[in-house]
C-alpha cells in the first residue's frame, strides 16, 4: 500500500524538485535562458511579418493603373500639405532656439526618428504590446517613446537585437502625466480594461472639478511632458466620462483609444538623444 | 534516455508550431480585442501518453517557452503547466487516455484550470477588475472554440511527429479498451 501512494505522489514530488531546482538556478542562467527562448522565437514572428508584406505587395500588384494614377495624385496633394508644415516647422524650432538662448531656458529632450514595422500585436486582457522589428541595432533603447498617425503608442519596454517590444498606453500597469488639450493642469492617465469588439479605454484622476466630458462632448487628452518621458503634446484618447472622485477634490473617469492602435502596422520610435534620457532606467523588464 | 530526449524535442517543435500559429491568430485578432490561448493543448497529449519524465521536461520547457515571450516572472507558466500536468498525469490511469476525445476534454478543463488560476493571481493588478468579466469570458469562450477545433488535429499531429521519428509513445491497452 505504501509503495501504490508513493507512485501515485510520483509527479507531484518530481515537480516539487523541479521547482525547487529551478528556484536556486542562478538569475543569471535564467536570464539567458529567456533571451535564448525570445530569440529562438523571434524568427517565427518576423519572418511571418515579411510574408505579410509580400502578400500586402502582391496585392497592390493586381490593382489598375488608374487606381494607381489617382493614389499617386492623391499623395502629390498630402506630399504638397507636408511641405508647407516642414517649412513652418523650421521657422518654430528656429523661434523655439532663439527664445530658449534668450530666457537661458533648458531645451526639450531631442528625438530621432526610427520607423519600424509591426511584427506581432499581442492584446491580451493582462497587458497590450507590440512587437517591432527594430532593436537595439538600430539604436532602439528602453524607454523610448513609440508614436504613429494618431498620436502616443506607448514606449519599449524590451529591446533584443533586432526586434524590440512596445508596451501600449492601453495596457493596465502603463501611467502617464497626461493634460486637456488647450489646458496645462496634469492629470493621471492609467491604461485599463480592453472590451471585446470595443476601443480599448482607460482610467483618469485627478482631474480639476471646472472640467466637464461626456460621451457626447469628449475632451482630447495630449501628453503633458512631465516628466520627460513621452514628448509634450501628443495625442492619448477622449475622455469621454468624468465624474466626481469620492474625496470631492477632483474628479476621476474613462478615456477612449484611438481604435486604430488595435490595427498598427507602422510606427516611430523616438529615439532619444540624450544618454541621460529620463525614463531609461524606469522601465526594466 | 536518448528516447526521452527525442521525444522532448519533437513536441517542442510541434507546441513552436501551434504557439507560431496562435500567435498570428491573436496579432489579426488584436482589432477586436480577443485574445486566444491554449496552454491545454500542450499539456494534454504529454500528460496523457508520455512517460512521467519526459512529460514533465517537455512540459516545463514549453512553459519556459512561454514565459518568454509575456511580462511575466520567468518560469511562472512553466509551475502551472507543470502542475496541470501532474494532476492530468495522475488521473490518467482511470481514463481511455488514447481516445482523441479523452485528449481533447482534458485540454479544455486544463485551459479552464489555468485561466481562473491566472485570473486569480492577476486579477489585482487591474484598474476596475469588475469590468474585466466580459473580457474574459469572450477570451475563455474564443479559447475554449479554438482548442475543441484544433485539438483533434494537434494531437493527431503530435502522435504523427512522434511515430516519424520513431519515438512513439507505447499504446497501453487498459480496461476500457
Amino acid at each position: 500500500m505504501p509503495n501504490r501512494r508513493f507512485d501515485q505522489a510520483r509527479p507531484f514530488l518530481m515537480l516539487g524538485v523541479v521547482f525547487l531546482a529551478w528556484l536556486f538556478l542562478p538569475t543569471a542562467f535564467k536570464r539567458f535562458a529567456r533571451i535564448s527562448f525570445y530569440e529562438f522565437q523571434a524568427p517565427a514572428d518576423v519572418a511571418a511579418s515579411y510574408v505579410r508584406d509580400l502578400q500586402d505587395f502582391w496585392s497592390l500588384r493586381t490593382r489598375s493603373n488608374a487606381e494607381l494614377v489617382a493614389a499617386a495624385r492623391d499623395l502629390q496633394r498630402v506630399n504638397a500639405s507636408y511641405e508647407l508644415r516642414l517649412q513652418e516647422d523650421a521657422r518654430l524650432r528656429a523661434e523655439i532656439r532663439r527664445l530658449e538662448a534668450l530666457l537661458r531656458l533648458p531645451s526639450f529632450a531631442e528625438f530621432r526618428s526610427e520607423p519600424a514595422r509591426v511584427v506581432r500585436r499581442d492584446f491580451g486582457v493582462w497587458w497590450q504590446r507590440l512587437v517591432v522589428r527594430k532593436g537595439s541595432n538600430h539604436g532602439v533603447r528602453v524607454g523610448s517613446p513609440v508614436i504613429y498617425v494618431g498620436g502616443l503608442v506607448g514606449r519599449v519596454s524590451e529591446v533584443r537585437g533586432n526586434t524590440s517590444v512596445v508596451e501600449l498606453i492601453g495596457s493596465p500597469g502603463v501611467r502617464l502625466a497626461a493634460a486637456f488639450e488647450g489646458d496645462d493642469r496634469p492629470v493621471s492617465f492609467q491604461g485599463g480594461i480592453n472590451p471585446p469588439m470595443r476601443p480599448a479605454e482607460a482610467a483618469i484622476e485627478f482631474v480639476p472639478l471646472d472640467v466637464f466630458a461626456t460621451p457626447a462632448a469628449p475632451r482630447r487628452l495630449v501628453t503633458s511632458g512631465i516628466g520627460g518621458a513621452y514628448p509634450p503634446g501628443l495625442a492619448v484618447g477622449e475622455v469621454v466620462q468624468l465624474e466626481p472622485s469620492t474625496d470631492g477634490l477632483f474628479k476621476s473617469g474613462r478615456a477612449r483609444l484611438d481604435p486604430r492602435l488595435g490595427r498598427l502596422t507602422e510606427v516611430t520610435i523616438l529615439v532619444p538623444l540624450d544618454p541621460d534620457f529620463p525614463s531609461l532606467e524606469a522601465v526594466q523588464p | 534516455m536518448f528516447h526521452s530526449f527525442r521525444q522532448v524535442l519533437a513536441l517542442l517543435g510541434c507546441w513552436a508550431v501551434l504557439c507560431a500559429m496562435i500567435g498570428q491568430a491573436n496579432h489579426h485578432l488584436s482589432a477586436l480585442a480577443i485574445t486566444i490561448s491554449a496552454p491545454g493543448l500542450i499539456v494534454a497529449f504529454a500528460a496523457l501518453r508520455l512517460p512521467l519524465g519526459a512529460g514533465l521536461a517537455a512540459v516545463f520547457t514549453a512553459g519556459l517557452w512561454l514565459d518568454a515571450a509575456a511580462p511575466v516572472a520567468f518560469g511562472r507558466h512553466a509551475a502551472l503547466l507543470g502542475l496541470a500536468f501532474c494532476i492530468v498525469h495522475r488521473l490518467r490511469g482511470r481514463l481511455p487516455r488514447n481516445e482523441t476525445v479523452v485528449g481533447v476534454v482534458a485540454a479544455l478543463f486544463v485551459n479552464l484550470g489555468l485561466f481562473v488560476a491566472l485570473a486569480f493571481m492577476d486579477l489585482g493588478e487591474l484598474p476596475d477588475p469588475a469590468a474585466a468579466g466580459t473580457r474574459l469570458l469572450a477570451d475563455l469562450g474564443v479559447s475554449q472554440l479554438f482548442t475543441a477545433l484544433a485539438g483533434p488535429w494537434f494531437l493527431a499531429l503530435q502522435h504523427a511527429t512522434l511515430r516519424l521519428i520513431g519515438v512513439a509513445p507505447v499504446q497501453v491497452t487498459s480496461r476500457f479498451a
